[in-house]
């Protein structure tokens, strides 16, 4: 196919020059013309802020763009947002999106490959400079897709002053799953009734495979030639990964908080928990939370089996490009996406939230500046993913049926708390999955 | 009497245009749109269609989950207007007294129903969430939230209350209206209070009954989704899912449009149904004045 466009593009070229009718290939852009682009994204709180502060001191830089940012909710919301605006003509030009949306934003036929607008407008992005992890889940089948922006993993969130009333080490936090167990134990025993807690998500499981060094899909977890046509999260890893769980569980050292971000923060928060998984973008939020109380709080590694050798891959959320639309405004908007990613903002987003930079020159200025020796703590999700393989299971798996994926999941997880067996709980969760693969794989070629 | 006419045959329709208007595009046109898709596969995200039968419905129809959001729906919809009407008839003959400080009372009863469905939801999260909620705190139980069968009553509690104003409103002004000499009439003829309320105020309130009835019953299967998207989720393991909350996963988490549309062309039905049944059974023994 590459060929196929390098020889049709030399016989152009050349047929331009014969009859030299002098019609440029490549669109001459102004670049100064005034523009007015929408960016949609899906960050509530406090970093609504955050993101109009760094889209201001683009706006500053770029005095001939206007954008207008806009909060539409979370990201599956904005997702549909972006949908149902692209279907009526007037998508947003950047719309921000979740990891899991990638496999369906790709077969949508609504965007723009970020590199292939690169191209077109001559527009250097530094790849090689982008995180491997970061880089390689946003890539398929060799091309980058979206521009990764916020991104990052599971921790372990730990009391340190629980764990030090509790007899436990607080500078050396628990790695596996019998480590987990035995430290909430002796929680427990220190007067802690639940110690142990994390919402219902699908996400944690999905990274419990990874590290086992399981794909959670077939095709080469989704990114091979062809799409995906079943799960394989009910293989070994999985059972190992949710019976430890529902163990914790059955044993009253874990606490089912339910759906939903806030819970487990308030639980964490008030010292009704003293360990709990949550998103390293929570860095900030449950540092400040814990500080209140006057506890001190550390991280971790999130937990795998003992001698496990996968690694985990990156969560979160990277900003899309629709297409059709003039290319004064397209250009506009690759320089919106390409100034997000870059060193200062990325910098101003991670101390902001703890997402980590999705950049290696972001990175190194904030080591410069002895951020890290400051907040060891916003090292932990990076290092974590450093130690990670680089391998197709770590580059994250990719499914169109994704946000239904999980939903199924949590569903049987609930079903396991009230006593479903493990193993039939994930069985059932594949073959539902399994008819929905089948059925979107069909609907996406109509 | 004589009937004030037009002076043109054509205004009274000119007049209706922007009413019909609003209906056409808000109303009948998405209905149809709804009605034409349950028969059609959609592409998630460019909307491409294709003709397929009754595909939709089977598969809807073999969904063990949506089945039994069916009854999820049907005992949700029950209780909540069954405990919602009858609660909201108590608080209404005790308001109606001569009571110091009646409109102070008033005011706080229909509170609720200025609430929009979010905040509730969010209010009730306050009290009964299994991290910090002021219930688990105070009963010691944490799981109200997480258990199947309590989540589904507090869902309830929470949708009853909410309605609650609504109700009060209407019960208090069927109670206004009701004539003052029918009621010292059967008292000069000896019937006691229970009497009185069975024989008359009841019988007064019956038109109003009826129509709570059929408000409610909207209600409980269209309104609820605020509530339950903030409280559960349509958890813990499904136990929640009512046939709303199921048809909005369907539309905008899974994208499946065909679905999404054969499951509201379902539940449309269901309520005209229930409307109907209603309209032939319990309006023969309403007593209009």
């Amino acid at each position: 196919m590459k060929r196929f466009l390098i020889v049709l593009l030399v016989l152009m070229l050349g047929s331009s020059f014969i009859f030299g009718a002098g019609q440029q290939e490549v669109s001459l852009v102004d670049e100064d013309a005034n523009v007015t682009i929408d960016f949609w994204h899906a960050m509530s709180g406090t970093r609504i802020e955050l993101i109009q502060s760094i889209v201001d001191d683009f706006m500053a830089q770029n005095p001939n763009i206007t954008v207008n940012v806009q909060y539409t909710g979370s990201y599956n919301d904005t997702l549909n947002k972006a949908v149902s605006a692209h279907k009526a003509g007037n998508a947003p030009h950047v719309f921000h999106s979740y990891e899991i949306g990638t496999l369906g934003m790709i077969n949508s036929g609504m965007i723009s490959p970020v590199d292939q607008l690169a191209d077109r407008y001559d527009i250097e992005i530094p790849w090689d400079d982008f995180f491997v992890p970061v880089q390689s889940y946003y890539k398929y089948q060799g091309r980058h897709y979206s521009m990764p922006f916020n991104s990052s993993t599971p921790l372990i969130f730990y009391n340190k002053t629980l764990f030090e009333k509790a007899g436990l080490d607080p500078e050396n936090p628990p790695k596996t799953y019998e480590g987990i167990r035995e430290a909430a134990i002796a929680l427990k025993a220190s007067g802690i009734d639940t110690p142990v807690t994390w919402n219902l998500h699908s996400w944690y499981f999905e990274q419990m495979c990874c590290l086992q060094d399981a794909p959670f899909v077939n095709n080469d977890n989704g990114r091979g030639k062809e799409l995906p046509t079943a799960v394989l999260f009910n293989g070994a890893a999985g059972n190992k990964a949710l019976d430890w769980w529902i163990g914790m569980y059955d044993d009253g050292l874990f606490m089912d908080v339910g759906p939903g971000w806030s819970n487990h923060r308030a639980a964490f928060g008030a010292g009704e928990v003293a360990m709990v998984m949550s998103s390293s973008s929570d860095v900030n939020l449950l540092t400040k939370s814990l500080a209140e109380k006057g506890w001190e709080m550390g991280t971790g590694f999130i937990p795998r089996p003992e001698g496990a050798t996968g690694g985990v891959a990156i969560g979160g959320g990277s900003l899309w490009m629709t297409n059709n639309h003039p290319a004064e405004e397209e250009l506009a908007a690759l320089k919106l996406v390409e100034f997000i990613s870059s060193d200062e903002p990325q910098m101003a987003w991670h101390k902001g939230t703890g997402y980590f930079p999705v950049r290696k020159t972001a990175m190194d200025k904030l080591e410069k500046e002895g951020w890290f020796i400051e907040n060891p703590n916003y090292l932990t999700a990076f290092e974590q993913l450093l130690v990670s393989p680089e391998t197709l299971n770590t580059a994250g798996s990719l499914l169109g049926v994704f946000p239904e994926t999980r939903a199924i999941i949590q569903s049987e997880i609930q079903e396991c708390y009230a006593g479903k067996d493990v193993s039939k709980a994930l069985d059932d969760a594949a073959a539902q999955v399994n008819d929905l693969i089948t059925e979107w794989n069909e609907l996406i070629d109509l | 009497m004589k009937q004030a006419g037009f002076s043109s045959k054509y205004l009274p329709y000119l007049l209706l245009v922007p009413t019909f208007a609003v209906l056409i595009i808000f109303l009948f046109y998405p209905a149809f749109e709804t009605f034409r898709l349950t028969f059609y596969k959609v592409h998630p995200y460019s909307g491409a269609e294709k003709f397929a039968g009754l595909y939709n419905l089977k598969k809807i129809f073999t969904n063990p989950d949506y089945l039994s959001s069916f009854w999820t729906s049907a005992i949700f919809a029950i209780a909540v207007i069954g405990f919602g009407l009858l609660t909201s008839l108590l608080l209404a003959l005790l308001l109606n007294q001569n009571i110091k400080g009646a409109k102070i009372y008033r005011s706080l009863l229909i509170w609720p129903y200025a609430l929009s469905p979010a905040i509730a939801g969010a209010l009730f999260n306050f009290l009964f969430n299994p991290a910090n909620g002021i219930i688990g705190y105070f009963t010691g139980i944490r799981t109200w939230m997480t258990n199947g069968s309590t989540a589904l009553f507090v869902v309830i509690i929470a949708a009853v209350w909410k309605n609650l104003g609504y109700n009060i409103i209407f019960y208090l002004t069927a109670l206004r209206n009701i004539p003052k000499d029918a009621l010292e009439a059967a008292e000069l003829d000896g019937a006691g209070p229970v009497r009185r309320f069975f024989s008359i105020t009841f019988a007064f309130l019956s038109p109003m009954t009826f129509f709570l009835l059929v408000m409610n019953t909207t209600y409980a299967y269209f309104s609820a989704f605020g509530l339950i998207d903030v409280l559960t989720e349509g958890g813990p393991a499904e136990s929640t899912n009512v046939l709303i909350y199921q048809l909005y996963k369907d539309f905008f988490v899974n994208s499946r449009i065909g679905y999404a549309a054969a499951e509201s062309f379902i539940l449309f039905m269901i309520v005209v149904l229930i409307t109907v049944m209603q309209f032939q059974t319990t309006e023969k023994k309403v007593y209009y004045q």
